[in-house]
């Protein structure tokens, strides 16, 4: 680790390097008169060097990286997890009897800059014909401004009725997350399906705090298809929107039960469809959870 | 104003009951193991660590009492805060630190010069101190003052791993006193540190409770002086940034007790002083975040050192103590009563006290706590602010009246310069663009101006007299106060949204060692991109702050506090080889890698050297 060479010097070279580097950065007398660094008759200090070690010693330390036996200085690079449940709700439909249970969550694992990240969400009907329904998102992600991760991977959706058939898809998914001017929180996710369908979503939310811990929050989706997709009741276009407002308390900053309303509609060709195929293309529910984080 | 009372009538029935249940709890769940006390009511155990035998400081994690509560400390010799460390200029000092945990520690010497090998930081300096091992220190004592002494080893300065250093000068101290009291200053949490670190990078704002709200839009409304729409417009224009007015301190007093030598403000602790003595308070911030604000109403603070160094006596009323700093003030009890020395956190959002009595048993009356600060356009470098916002902040042509306790003489030296780099009337402002730091930094302002003449966010409107940089004057003749002949420029970066924090724009493990060259004289430039207020703290070596005056007038400080938007310059004297430490003393924006590693070298290498092994 250290130089032989070095361990050599007689201490008197060592001096007289020390003191040529000192005479290299002092203004001389000359320069002194016409600037006004101030001239003064107390000596800089001696330098304060290891037990045994000569000033050149030290200074070729300085100059290499830490040992290896050192441990590293601070741990500024850990990989830290997280996992929100945003929604984790009961959704009574105002036109049906029976009940919902939805959920939605956002759950990441890495660094500052480089996540994978899992967006779930679902919902199931409590009563038959017990439908489930849901799409998980697993995505690399990047920040890539300070407000804004870029994210790419793949999406699982299934649906499964106690009667039906159980069907799934994959598809490749491209998002961006992010906050946006007026601390809008943006998620904006397109999806292109096995069968080459492209869609596209896009939730956007925003926290108004009320008081310090009682916070209401608003919240529009959008899905867009490009193409129409008989198979999902989806026309090309704006296929659906939904608006719900969430009203939470905090008791902690990662656990405030909720109140809720939402509505939520099939649109344009995508209605028809539904309509066609004895749907209500229309809900409005109201909505009671819990929204929580694993810190 | 201050009525002499027993302190006990400051308790209420139910505080009592409290303390009594805590108690009784102890008794009956730890009746084997004994809660650790500090022995004194407010004064701490003092060691000589020149002595000729050395001393010996044992590192413990221990169960302590904070306040009424029991909590998980780490104590040193059995105490929290540790004992202070009494030296003796000119001799020896000789330490050795037992970790009696088992997880390994290091213990640092807060503004002290010593060789490398001996400054106590993990990684940097040594190996650390290794569970169950024991370490020696030894250096030479060159200098006297007032500084203290910390764990750098992860969260451990958080749960109470620090103490206060007074080193007695060779010569007769040019600073009188009757009596003096060491006064440590800190934030102390229930929680663990680690918890603490994990819900500030996931949860944005987790301990801000005092947010811009529906609730509180009325009370902002009459404050700020502004009507309702324009209150409304610039609650818009901060969420247009994405950014948080009152985004003041990161921790707050939502998980933290502040403390006085370990003492909680109700349990009041009581430093004694007869009227008319001369009494030295030697105050450290021994914080892990939290930034004070201290005075003690009805009684002026001379303050005679700063960092350890003698500054020209400069009499205030209050005096804003960043995040490892320490003050040296001398105070008079003007009768016979009883004072409180309050010490209001720079968020307002706790506040930690003790009292000034001629007698324990005493107290005075705690003053009405101020309203929280929000920042303003100012603290984006912006010169035009809206109306009722920052009516302190001055613009360039009023800013040379403005400037109290600058040195004339010095404004008159224009245009004197050493090799293009100036030592007095440095620019008042520079340009920098927005965002050049990448995704690890929000970088709101577009330009750094002068503050030094500033006390700080939320202070100085109070119609007394505050403490500003511009105030503290070296009292001279200094060594080493040679012209710089190179210049860095250094921005504070950080995104507190994810909470990354950095410098440039890069944390710590990112980063290559900051090379400066063993004997030159070197100036740093601090830009603050941020939004807050951050202690920067250079081991090893002084940075000669400038503030205004004539060159060998600027203090000295091994700690320098930077505003929002702040430019700020210190000149350094390069003469410790070796390697140091050099962060944010913020512990959680350290730990999050505000933090660099400078290695003082024989010349400039062409090769970068990561800081990482």
């Amino acid at each position: 680790m250290q130089n032989i060479k070095l361990l050599l010097l007689p201490p008197l070279l060592c001096m007289l390097h020390a003191s040529d580097a000192l005479a290299q950065h002092h203004p001389t007398p000359d320069e002194d008169q016409h600037e006004e660094a101030p001239q003064h008759t107390q000596k800089e200090r001696e330098p304060s060097l290891p037990e045994g070690m000569t000033l050149e010693q030290t200074l070729a330390l300085a100059a290499k990286p830490p040992p290896e036996h050192f441990p590293q200085a601070l741990h500024d690079d850990m990989v830290l997890g997280f996992f929100l449940w945003d929604q984790l709700e009961y959704r009574a439909p105002m036109a049906a009897q029976a009940g919902m249970l939805g959920w939605e969550g956002n759950a990441w694992l890495g660094g500052d800059f480089n996540r994978v990240v899992l967006k779930p969400q679902g919902e199931v009907e409590l009563s038959e014909p017990r439908a489930l329904e849901t799409e998980n998102d697993l995505l690399y992600s990047r920040l890539i401004a300070p407000f804004w991760s870029a994210q790419a991977g793949v999406q699982y959706a299934n649906s499964w009725a106690l009667e039906g058939a159980y069907e799934d898809r994959w598809s490749a998914a491209l998002a961006i997350q992010g906050i946006a001017p007026g601390k809008f929180e943006v998620d904006a996710s397109v999806y292109l399906s096995q069968a080459l369908a492209l869609t596209g979503e896009l939730e956007v939310e925003y926290d108004w705090r009320l008081t310090q811990r009682l916070v209401l929050q608003p919240r529009v989706e959008l899905a867009l298809a490009i193409q129409d997709i008989p198979e999902r009741q989806i026309g090309a276009g704006i296929s659906d929107i939904s608006a719900g407002l969430r009203l939470r308390y905090e008791l902690k900053r990662e656990l405030a039960p909720y109140l809720g309303v939402q509505y939520q509609a099939r649109t344009f060709e995508s209605a028809d469809r539904t309509r066609a195929a004895g749907g209500d293309p229309r809900q409005f529910m109201a909505l009671a959870g819990l929204r929580f984080a694993f810190l | 104003m201050s009525d002499d009372k027993p302190h006990a009538l400051l308790f209420s029935r139910r505080d009592y009951l409290l303390a009594s249940g805590a108690a009784l709890a102890g008794l009956i769940f730890a009746p084997s193991r004994a809660l650790a006390r500090p022995q004194h009511p407010a004064t701490l155990r003092e060691l000589d660590a020149t002595s000729a035998q050395g001393i010996d400081l044992y590192i413990k994690r221990e169960r302590v009492m904070v306040g009424a509560k029991p909590g998980k400390a780490i104590t040193i010799n059995g105490s929290f805060p540790g004992p202070v460390i009494r030296m003796q200029e000119g001799k020896q000092a000789l330490i050795r630190v037992h970790n009696q945990m088992k997880e390994a520690t290091s213990v640092h010497w807060h503004g002290i010069l010593l060789p490398f090998t001996m400054d106590g930081v993990p990684g940097i300096s040594f190996e650390g101190i290794a569970a169950g091992e024991t370490f020696t220190y030894r250096y030479e004592v060159t200098q006297s003052g007032t500084y203290w002494y910390h764990s750098h080893s992860g969260f451990q300065e958080q749960l109470g791993q620090y103490g206060q250093i007074i080193i007695d000068p060779r010569t007769p101290d040019t600073v009188s006193h009757d009596v003096e009291h060491s006064l440590v200053l800190s934030d102390w949490t229930f929680e663990q540190p680690e918890d603490i670190f994990q819900k500030l990078k996931k949860i944005e704002g987790y301990f801000n409770f005092q947010r811009p709200t529906l609730a509180n839009f009325g009370a902002q409304v009459r404050r700020s002086e502004m009507s309702a729409g324009e209150v409304l417009r610039m609650r818009a224009r901060w969420n247009r940034m994405r950014m948080d007015p009152t985004d003041i301190a990161d921790v707050t007093g939502a998980t933290y007790a502040y403390l006085i030598n370990g003492r909680t403000a109700q349990e009041n602790p009581t430093f004694l002083a007869s009227m008319g003595q001369r009494v030295r308070l030697r105050l450290v911030n021994a914080s892990a975040m939290t930034y004070f604000d201290v005075r003690i109403p009805g009684v002026p603070m001379l303050v005679v050192q700063a960092d350890g160094q003698d500054v020209e006596p400069v009499e205030v009323d209050e005096l804003r103590i960043a995040v490892a700093e320490t003050y040296d003030v001398i105070v008079t009890l003007p009768d016979d009563a009883a004072r409180t020395i309050f010490a209001e956190t720079m968020d307002r959002s706790g506040f930690a006290r003790a009292t000034l009595a001629p007698r324990q048993g005493m107290a005075s009356s705690i003053p009405a706590r101020r309203a929280r600060p929000m920042l303003g356009m100012a603290d984006m470098g912006m010169m035009h602010d809206m109306k009722g916002m920052d009516h302190k902040q001055m613009k360039p042509a009023d800013m040379k009246g403005g400037m109290e306790g600058m040195d004339h003489g010095a404004m008159s030296h224009e245009g004197s310069k050493h090799e293009g780099i100036p030592l007095t009337n440095l620019p008042e402002r520079r340009e920098h663009g927005p965002g050049e730091h990448g995704p690890a930094s929000i970088t709101m302002a577009e330009s750094a101006y002068r503050r030094f003449m500033e006390p700080g966010i939320g202070l100085g409107d109070d119609g007394w007299r505050v403490l500003t940089y511009a105030k503290l004057r070296a009292r001279g003749p200094l060594p080493g106060r040679r012209a710089p002949t190179r210049e860095i420029d250094m921005h504070l970066t950080g995104n507190m949204q994810k909470y990354i924090w950095g410098f440039d724009g890069k944390k710590w493990s990112e980063s290559d060692m900051l090379q400066l060259v063993y004997g030159e004289r070197v100036r740093i430039n601090f830009f603050n991109d941020t939004m807050m207020t951050h202690p920067i703290h250079l081991h090893g070596m002084w940075m000669d702050l400038y503030a205004g005056h004539s060159y060998d007038k600027n203090p000295r400080k091994h700690t320098v506090s930077v505003q929002p938007a702040e430019l700020l310059s210190v000149d350094i004297t390069v003469d410790a080889p070796g390697q140091w430490a050099f962060h944010c003393h913020l512990l959680y924006h350290m730990e999050a890698g505000m933090f660099r590693t400078v290695a003082v070298v024989k010349s400039l290498s062409e090769e970068a050297v990561h800081a990482e092994h």
